[in-house]
Parts: C-alpha cells; structure tokens; sequence
C-alpha cells in the first residue's frame, strides 16, 4: 500500500515539476510551487 | 527570453525545496521523544511491546513505567496520552512518574500511550508543536500531538470503520485509540496498541484502571468520571471526597452501546475496575481563538470568556481561564480520591502512593516545581 501510495505521490510531483517548467506565467508557477511543497513532503512521508 | 519563464521555474523549484527542507525539518522534529526522569521508586521500565512483541519498532511501542512496593496490595493502572492533544493527561502520568514511589500495591503508568499521535499535529489547527515549563533543572519542553495516530503510519483511513467491537464510526476514529479497545492482535496499528494495554492489563495483574483525559469547555462531559458500572461505587464515593475538597466532577456512567472506550472495554473485557477523568482545555475545543503556547499553559482565551458569559460552557471560565496547573492538579486529586475510594471498597488489595504532589501545591506553584 505504501508503494502505491509513494508512486502515486511521485507521479504527481513529477507532473507539477514538468508543468512548472513548462508554464509561462509566473504568477501561475508561483502557485503551482505552494502545491509542490506539500506533495514533497507527502513523498518523504512527513506529516 | 525564450528562457525566461525556465529561469523562473528553476528559482520556484530552489525556493521550494528549501521550504521543504525548513518545514520538514520542523515536522520530523516531532519525531524526538520528550524526556523523562522517574522517581528513584520507579522498579521497572518496559516497553508496551514486552507485552504484545508483534508492537516492537514501530510507532506505536512506548515505554511503561511500574512502581511496585513489593507489599502486599491492589495493582494501579494509570494512561496519560491516549489523545496526545489533552496535555493534562499526559503531564500528570509524567509528573506522577517523576514522584510517586509505592508503598502498597503496584502502579503502572504509560505516560503517552498513542505514542504516534505525538509524532505530528492536527491538520489545519495551528497548534504549536510543543510547550514549555520551568523547571528546577531547567526549561523543559513536552509535545503536544495530535488526538490521533499519524497517518504516516497508519493509512488509509477506511470509510467507516468498524471498531473491534463492531461498532461503526467515521473513518477517522481508525486512528483513535480510545475507540480501538480491547484491540485486535492482527487489525490496524492503533488497534495493536489497544491489544497490548489489555495484555499488559492481564499480565501485570491490573484491578484498578486510570485513563486520563481532557474536553472541550463547550462538551458536556467535562469535570467529570466516567465511571463503568463495575466502579460505579467506587466512583460515587470519590465524587463525594471530591466535593469536600472543593473540585466539581459530575459522574457519568459509561454508555454500554458505545464501545471500544476504555471505561468500557477495561471494565468488559478485563473486568477491571476502569474510571475515565476529564478536564476543561480551551487548546482544542472549537471556540478559542488563536492556538499559542500561553493557551495550553495558561488556558486564557477571551472567546471562550465570551462563550461562558453567553451561557454555551459547560464550566465556569473567567478570566483567568483554567491554566494547566489547574486541570494537572484536578487529575491529581481525582487520582487520589478514586485511590482512597478503591482501598475502602477494597482494603485487602489496599494500593498506597507515597510522595505523591498535593493537588493545592501543584496548583499553587505550577508543576515545575515538582518536576525533574
């Protein structure tokens, strides 16, 4: 469970890392980045 | 300035993974134990895993502090942390641990019983991670958790949960260890942690069971003892030594439909005698203000003054709020009276804790100074 759980937190993490390249509004890079950090720490397992 | 927004990005993604770091660091801080130093009575120290092992190194094993005297006598249980956002629980099993030696009988105590639910913090509250007495020896610093087991270790919730008992409840109270009684060897983390206090129930020979709570001002079960029927006498009793000393507690009897409490599954399952306490702690209720430090310490929130002046309180609550030297001292001297009712009801198993802190000093000078 905490594999999928993991995979399915990395997979999210790289999409935000992929759109926030990607992306050429910086006031919407700027809030995708809040996002980022929480799923960070979800995939390091801190609560 | 095609590169522009890449430039961009990558002082984002910099800036992100500091916050990361920085706030990460500050939630895995939780992870460090608070210290304790037992009295020079303390006999034995164990862990909750010496008596159910499947509870070794994981985040529900905690340690157990016994007193015995080696007299002839009754055997005392007593839990601070079953919710680790009730900090008068917790820091009365600590003070206890820290003074008591037995002079008849046995008294066990587990300090943080939902060892993981100290590990983090409710979600959205605010709440500070820990707070801070003075201390002879010096400033001291305690957690305050969260009223359930971290989901890091415990996860997913189930969409209802169906206790060891068969009861239904939110999701959530999966995570709740007083809804987990009398556990289950091969069920959810918190319910292997229930398993192993009815273990050590069993093992250690417990006829007398103590956990300590805390509730919101605006919860009617509040200054109270709930009470199973197997203790209701013994409860009576206490309330009225109580009432002498000039604490308020109402007796609430254990409802027998609701199932998975330790008033009711200690009493149920190990057929002990099981009494819950309950103090007021503005820190969680759902009315206060601001969650800082000063309002777990000294209790002061002028919404809840507000609130009591509407009639919405179950407790008086004025301006000096009810700060945690009260609510300790009130799980004190419930301790003391439900100790004095036991011996009388049952003086062939007669349990006797010696230098034991006043509840009138303690709330008095604050716990500090009883601490080590």
């Amino acid at each position: 469970m905490r594999i999928l759980y993991h995979l399915i937190v990395l997979y999210m993490t790289i999409q935000l890392v992929w759109y926030l390249f990607r992306e050429k509004n910086f006031w919407k890079q700027a809030s995708l980045v809040l996002v980022l950090v929480l799923f960070l720490l979800r995939l390091f397992l801190i609560e | 300035m095609k590169t522009k927004h890449i430039i961009a990005g990558s002082l984002l993604l910099a800036l992100t993974l500091a916050v990361g770091f920085f706030s990460g660091r500050e939630f895995l801080s939780m992870r460090q134990d608070d210290e304790i130093f037992p009295s020079s009575g303390l006999t034995a120290k164990k862990m909750l895993s010496d008596y159910f092992p499947a509870l070794k190194d994981t985040a529900g094993d905690t340690e157990v502090f016994i007193f015995d005297s080696a007299a002839k006598g009754g055997n005392l249980l007593i839990v601070g942390g079953t919710h680790p956002n009730e900090p008068a629980g917790t820091m009365t099993a600590i003070l206890l641990a820290e003074t008591i030696r037995a002079a008849q009988g046995k008294a066990v105590i587990i300090p943080w019983a939902n060892a993981s639910g100290f590990t983090h913090s409710d979600p959205q509250e605010g709440s500070p991670q820990r707070f801070f007495l003075e201390t002879p020896a010096g400033r001291r610093w305690f957690r305050l958790g969260s009223r359930v087991t971290n989901p890091v270790h415990q996860w997913p919730d189930p969409t209802i949960y169906v206790n060891p008992m068969g009861q239904k409840l939110a999701g959530i109270e999966a995570r709740n260890l007083n809804r987990a009684y009398p556990g289950k060897a091969t069920g959810y983390l918190t319910e292997k942690v229930a398993f192993a206090v009815m273990a050590l129930i069993q093992k250690e020979g417990i006829e007398l069971g103590i956990d300590l709570h805390e509730s919101a001002p605006e919860y009617p079960v509040i200054n109270a003892i709930v009470f199973h029927e197997n203790a209701s006498e013994l409860a009576a009793i206490a309330q009225m030594e109580l009432q002498a000393e000039g604490f308020e507690f109402r007796l609430e009897a254990s409802p027998p439909n609701l199932r998975g409490l330790t008033h009711r599954e200690w009493g149920d399952a190990a057929g002990i005698k099981a009494v819950l306490l309950e103090t007021p702690n503005a820190s969680h209720g759902r009315l206060k203000g601001r969650p800082t430090i000063s309002l777990i310490v000294d209790g002061k929130d002028k919404y809840y003054e507000q609130a009591a002046r509407l009639g919405r309180l179950f407790v008086p609550y004025g301006p000096d709020g009810i700060p945690l030297k009260l609510r300790v001292a009130r799980h004190l001297a419930g301790v003391r009276a439900i100790l004095a009712s036991f011996n009388e009801l049952e003086p062939d198993k007669a349990i006797e804790l010696a230098d034991m802190p006043s509840p009138a000093d303690v709330q008095a000078k604050g716990l500090g100074p009883f601490l080590k």
